[in-house]
């Protein structure tokens, strides 16, 4: 009984003070004042007389003495525009502000005198603080009850620089920045074509962060559209502060180790989702862009495999599909075989594994635990160490715990030569997230394999497969097209077939009505050689 | 939903940690045994010879510690009245489990394969799950299958393996060897059409040292080896003959066993005057019956080079090679010959024509089949055709031979 | 029934993988000796007469569950006492292949481990992809039969380079004439595994283009019953006829006998993979279609939720059907092939099929 009643007296204890609190904010109006004075004063006070809030008043004229001021958040504009292009001519050019006074003449003067991007009006106070703190310049003119809106963005921002984890050794070298315009213009640069559509919105009650959706319009499925829209629009959150919250609160299954939504930070492998009828999102702030629907097997797709001659590509996506498959069931097929299935492997083999093990006083399972939780520990120590102690890790690794433990006999060099092969299996998958989510699942077929041997490794893949079928990416199923098997699509998964093969965009993504990428007969028909030396010679 | 995921887990974990892996066992608690070999002894018990892999000293001191050097294999023996009974027993000798799953040779003694027969003692290794049925299976010859299983030959470590490599080898290079695995000999000895052979092994030298150590690394000519010697005929289950040379060779020949062999011809009174060397050959056995009477007819096709010559003959004359290929024929067709011939007189169809009549003709067989080893059989008539081809004849042509005859 | 449809590439799929599922792997026809080959290519020809009836029977019915046609085609409580009768036997089968696959593991690989441990195990693991519907048990089916499929072909081609294969070994041909042969078709290899296919009437009805169903299932059939044939053909050929009837599973002797460079042999585990993932289908179909028939029967509107109870039944009852091996196989083989597989696979449906057919005759008579 008591705790009820206190509960009770807390809550209203709180919605007085918070009452008390909305109380002095209260007098902040809805309308602007046409006293310059008085709205100064409540900008002043609704942003806590922050220190980065510029404000600038200009007084010109003869009589009567014309007020203006100019509001801005320093750091995120363009200074030197606003100077030359707002105050400077604010200041020389006296009829300016008397233009300003005349309320019929404003949009002369937004027209002919303000030479920023766009300038529009402003009349209530949330449209006033949300546009100053995206970036935007306030001009605030006393008698006026209209204030101006002018987009100077600017200030400090990290420049292009080359991808950092997606690395390729041929295509473009761009990669997303922390800036949203930037990145938009990225993709519009490669995909110049006014189908290309962008919906913008603000999500965050406090962080008001712009995210934007990105499609191309008759390409993208419309449901698939509406479904991201709808689910953006449902997000209620006080920050929106990288992708990955978009992400974690629009993915359509929340319990498993795989990712739903594909990420990327490239340009061009963006562009080449959108082609495919995916639809991206952009989060202000982040160097990731968002692309959905996601499928299984493009997070086995590098960026190159296009770029590349379909026969090479091939040849990768085989190794990664096997690197993937090692990196789940190296160790625990090491553990299986060991401590159940000493028949399954060759005798002189067996030999030398045995004696190896013979003086490892732990059984095979918690030997390789113990290795691969040191790799672990030491690759989660590698990204989060400062660079300048980087070497000293590898050092500590490679000595104390591969060389010093087998000489020491604590583990058997077979075991480290599968948790070492097992590691850079891991490496070998493009996507980071997945190849982190096999990391979890290898843990998990450790322990079926040390239980059951292989019958567990066995019983763990069919869940393994089960739980991959039944996940959906936005409607799609997770493993398109495999499961279910689109064959028309098939071109693109394992083995990528030559691009003048692959004639029609995935279906299930892209929109039924305009399935045909590319034209009859793509496959190059040269003339034979004798011809062209002939034309030659002519 | 969330109380369904905790109920899978905890059934699963539970599951997982209440059974506590009955089937696991960690390799250094394995012996591994890598041969077998079973005698009987005069109590008419049997002995079991079981040689077990030392792993660390096969490999060498890889681990630091446990280093030095020791015999790469180890020999228990235990006694019992029957195989499977012998194997429990020996548990109170070793310290690690047994473990047949890496067992590649069977050997069995020569006595126990005359007076009781191989019968008996092969279920135990086909029914137990462990035992490869791909195992060799070999006859100690003139010696126990204990004495076999204690030597320690140089080259492999592991005694077993230098057995098996050397009876491949004889079958591949020479082709007097026909290698068996149980699978093949429980086969044939169920067939009431094919009798089996099986490889035979004796120790030679002085037997005293084959246990030591120094046997396999003291001198470059080791005291003590194992050699292929002979197929044991078996009829029954009962070994009854061995045959040895050109009669074995003769049975590789109509069992198209022959990868490889050397035959040897002789050229105007010169004995082995020329080596003909098989790379090819391919053996048909057919049956038919005309009146009620079962023929069989063995069709071979050789082909092979020439290996060495010693007597000046010119071997760039297609009429000379024709002439070698007719006594290559000739040669081959007595060495098989004389194999029918033996088998014959053991009363036992080591060749399988027994299962050829079957797939020929499966109504006479049934009228046949139950006393064919020692009726129909013998009295078989066999026809024998050979073809030979001599395709090349190595880097010379002519042998300098000639030249040192023409300058005489 | 659930609201889910599959495509006919799956049926396709899962009807090859129900029908291998444990044929590959037990001594089928044998009593036919070297001809069981020709046995099992006769059993073929009439899984499609059987499935074509139960193909009919779907047509004159295309959206409702078997269970459900019963009631119309023979009254209300007759059909409902038949619909119970077959889902007895849904679940009775389920529970004979679990215990099927639960002794192969543990007479070929886990010995030490008990029989109870292995089922609940893998019955764990069908619950869990029963209860996610039709659709994921179809999509994974289409996964895992790419895998076995290669494993097949792999397999085969080492088994061929291995040089094990003896053709002699399938010679005489008839050896005792069409008798023998005829007789394991109508004892044998007519009900496992063809006969088993009359589960598909069940999931007939989740067919999105129903006009498929017919060529689907009879390729199907063909795809399945081909591969058989030649897996038992190349059980004989290389371990000979008399060491394959004695075999308790010959494609595990036959596996074992690949010897390659020393380095290719004991590939046990493709025994393993083919043994559960064989399994894991057959089980998991003739499972679901047990329970979406007591949920239709006694309209469950949610059939999921019966995945664990009945998988408890399951359980025990694949525990205590028979108390060794060799009374499970007896049983299998002569006492349930005849009074239970003739009226359930063959009996029923045809006469149904003759009651619906005469029924629908009238109808358009009116």
């Amino acid at each position: 009984m008591p705790p009820f009643f206190k509960y009770k007296k807390q809550k209203g204890h709180t919605d007085q003070s918070k009452d008390t609190r909305d109380s002095e904010n209260h007098h902040v109006p809805e309308l602007i004042d046409p006293s310059l004075s008085v709205n100064l004063d409540i900008i002043k006070q609704k942003t806590g007389h922050s220190s980065d809030i510029i404000v600038r008043t200009i007084i010109t004229g003869n009589t009567p003495l014309h007020k203006a001021s100019v509001v801005y958040v320093d750091g995120l504009v363009d200074t030197q525009a606003i100077n030359d292009s707002l105050i400077e001519p604010l200041q020389t050019n006296h009829d300016l502000l008397e233009m300003l006074y005349q309320q019929d003449e404003l949009d002369k003067f937004t027209k002919e005198f303000i030479s920023l991007g766009s300038v529009h009006p402003v009349t209530n106070w949330d449209e006033l603080f949300l546009t100053l703190m995206s970036g935007d310049t306030i001009i605030l003119i006393d008698g006026s009850n209209k204030a101006w809106s002018a987009s100077a963005k600017g200030g400090e921002r990290r420049s292009i620089q080359e991808p950092s984890t997606q690395v390729s050794v041929r295509g473009s070298k761009e990669s997303f920045t922390e800036s949203i315009g930037t990145n938009i213009a990225m993709v519009r640069r490669i995909i110049s074509n006014p189908d290309l559509w962008i919906e913008s919105m603000k999500i965050g009650n406090v962080t008001r962060t712009d995210v934007s959706i990105m499609y191309i319009n008759g390409i993208a499925k419309t449901e698939v559209v509406d479904e991201v829209r709808k689910r953006l629009k449902r997000i209620n959150i006080d920050s929106i502060l990288e992708s990955g919250y978009i992400e974690q609160l629009i993915e359509d299954q929340t319990i498993t180790p795989f990712p739903t939504i594909f990420t990327t930070e490239r340009p061009d492998i963006t562009a080449g989702n959108l082609l495919e009828g995916r639809v991206a999102i952009f989060v202000n702030g982040s160097p990731d862009a968002l692309l959905a629907p996601a499928l299984f097997i493009g997070f086995f797709q590098a960026v190159e495999d296009y770029y590349s001659r379909y026969d090479i590509a091939t040849a990768t996506r085989f190794i990664r599909v096997l690197a993937f498959f090692i990196s789940l069931i190296g160790p625990a097929a090491y553990i299986a075989i060991t401590t159940f299935h000493q028949e399954m492997i060759p005798t002189q083999l067996l030999i030398i594994v045995a004696a190896q093990r013979d003086s490892v006083p732990f059984p095979a399972f918690v030997e390789a635990i113990i290795m691969e939780i040191a790799f672990e520990i030491l690759r989660e120590a590698g990204i989060r160490m400062p660079k300048v102690i980087g070497s000293t890790i590898s050092i500590v690794g490679a000595l104390v715990i591969g060389q010093g433990a087998i000489q020491a006999g604590i583990v058997s060099p077979a075991t480290v030569i599968v948790v070492a092969i097992t590691a850079i299996a891991n490496f070998a998958t493009p996507s980071y997230t997945v190849a982190i989510s096999a990391r979890l699942i290898r843990f998990l077929f450790m322990i079926s394999a040390a239980v059951f041997g292989f019958y567990g490794i066995i019983l763990g893949f069919i869940m393994l497969v089960v739980h991959l079928v039944s996940l959906r990416s936005f409607g799609v199923p997770y493993m398109t097209p495999l499961a279910p098997f689109i064959p028309k699509n098939i071109g693109d998964t394992i083995i990528r077939t030559p691009l003048w093969a692959e004639k029609l965009r995935p279906r299930l993504i892209s929109s039924t009505d305009n399935p045909v990428r590319e034209g009859e007969n793509q496959k190059p028909t040269p003339p034979k050689s004798r011809g062209m030396k002939k034309k030659n010679t002519r | 939903m969330k109380r369904k995921w905790f109920l899978l887990f905890l059934i699963l974990t539970t599951t997982s940690l209440i059974s506590g892996c009955w089937n696991a066992r960690e390799l250094p608690d394995l012996a591994l045994v890598s041969a077998l070999g079973i005698d009987k002894n005069e109590a008419g018990k049997y002995v079991g010879t079981f040689q077990i892999i030392n792993p660390s000293y096969v490999t060498g001191g890889l681990q630091g510690g446990g280093g030095g050097q020791g015999p790469p294999t180890t020999v228990y023996s235990s006694t019992g009245d029957n195989i499977y009974d012998v194997t429990r027993r020996l548990s109170t000798k070793s310290p690690r489990t047994l473990y047949y799953a890496h067992t590649n040779l069977l050997v069995i003694s020569e006595d126990l394969a005359k007076k009781d027969g191989i019968t008996n003692i092969l279920d135990a290794f086909e029914r137990d799950f462990e035992f490869r049925t791909t195992a060799m299976v070999v006859i100690a010859h003139r010696s126990k299958a204990e004495d076999i299983i204690k030597t320690l030959p140089p080259l492999d470590k592991v005694a077993a393996v230098n057995v098996i490599k050397t009876l491949k080898n004889t079958e591949s290079l020479l082709g007097e060897e026909p290698t068996v695995n149980l699978q093949e000999v429980i086969h044939y000895l169920v067939s009431p059409g094919k009798e089996p052979l099986i490889s035979g092994l004796s120790l030679k030298g002085e037997k005293k040292d084959a246990k030591k150590v120094t046997n396999a690394q003291g001198s470059s000519t080791p005291k003590a080896r194992l050699e292929a010697d002979g197929i044991a005929v078996i009829k029954d289950g009962k070994l009854v003959d061995w045959i040895h040379g050109k009669t074995a060779r003769g049975t590789g020949w109509v069992l198209n066993r022959i990868k490889s062999t050397i035959v040897n011809i002789n050229w105007e009174k010169e004995k082995a005057a020329i080596e003909y060397t098989v790379v090819r050959q391919k053996t048909k056995v057919t049956a038919h019956t005309k009146k009620g009477q079962p023929k069989i007819s063995i069709h071979i096709h050789a082909e092979g080079d020439i290996g060495e010559v010693s007597v000046p003959v010119n071997l760039n004359d297609p009429h000379v090679l024709r002439k070698i290929e007719i006594e290559v024929e000739k040669t081959i067709k007595k060495d098989v010959h004389d194999a029918i011939h033996r088998a014959k007189e053991n009363k036992t169809d080591t060749f399988g024509f027994g299962e050829a009549l079957h797939r020929s003709d499966p109504k006479e067989w049934n009228k046949l089949k139950t006393d064919w080893n020692d009726v129909t059989f013998p009295k078989l008539e066999v026809d024998v055709t050979v073809e030979a081809f001599v395709r090349r004849t190595g880097l010379r042509n002519k042998s300098y031979l000639s030249e040192l005859k023409n300058n005489r | 029934m659930e609201k889910a449809k599959i495509s006919a590439y799956q049926l396709f799929v899962l009807i090859v993988l129900f029908e291998l599922g444990s044929a590959l792997l037990i001594p089928l026809a044998l009593d036919a000796k070297q001809d069981a080959w020709l046995t099992i290519l006769l059993g073929m020809v009439g899984g499609f007469f059987l499935f074509l009836v139960n193909y009919r029977l779907f047509h004159y019915y295309p959206d409702i569950l078997p269970t459900e046609y019963m009631q119309k085609i023979v009254g209300k409580s007759f059909g409902k006492l038949l619909a119970f009768l077959y889902i007895l036997y849904f679940m009775y089968m389920t529970a004979r292949v679990v215990r099927d696959f639960g002794e192969m593991l543990v007479t070929s690989a886990y010995p030490q481990t008990p029989l109870f441990i292995i089922n609940a195990l893998f019955l764990l693991v069908i619950i869990y992809t029963i209860r996610k519907g039709i659709e994921v048990v179809a999509r994974t089916g289409e996964l895992l039969f790419f895998i076995l499929f290669l494993l097949g072909i792999s397999g085969n081609i080492l088994i061929v380079i291995s040089g094990i294969v003896d053709l002699n070994n399938l010679q005489p041909v008839l050896e005792e004439g069409i008798m023998p042969v005829l007789k394991t078709t109508f004892t044998q290899t007519l009900y496992i595994p063809f006969g088993e296919a009359v589960v598909f009437a069940m999931i007939l009805p989740y067919l999105n283009q129903s006009k498929k169903g017919k060529r689907t299932g009879v390729y199907a059939l063909g795809f399945s019953g081909l591969a058989l044939t030649l897996v038992v053909a190349i059980n004989i050929s290389v371990l000979g006829v008399n060491l394959t009837t004695r075999s308790q599973f010959p494609l595990l002797s036959t596996i074992q006998a690949i010897q390659l460079d020393n380095f290719l042999e004991r590939l046990d585990v493709y025994f393993m993979l083919t043994l559960i993932l064989g399994g894991f289908f057959k089980i998991g179909l003739y499972f679901y279609v047990a329970i979406t028939g007591i949920a239709n029967l006694f309209n469950f509107k949610e059939p999921s939720k019966l995945a664990y109870p009945m998988g408890i039944v399951i359980l025990i009852l694949s525990i205590t059907i028979a108390s060794n091996y060799a009374e499970h196989i007896s049983e299998g083989t002569r006492f349930i092939s005849l009074p239970i597989f003739l009226p359930f696979q063959v009996i029923i449906p045809v006469s149904l099929l003759i009651i619906a057919f005469f029924k629908h005759k009238k109808k358009r008579g009116k």
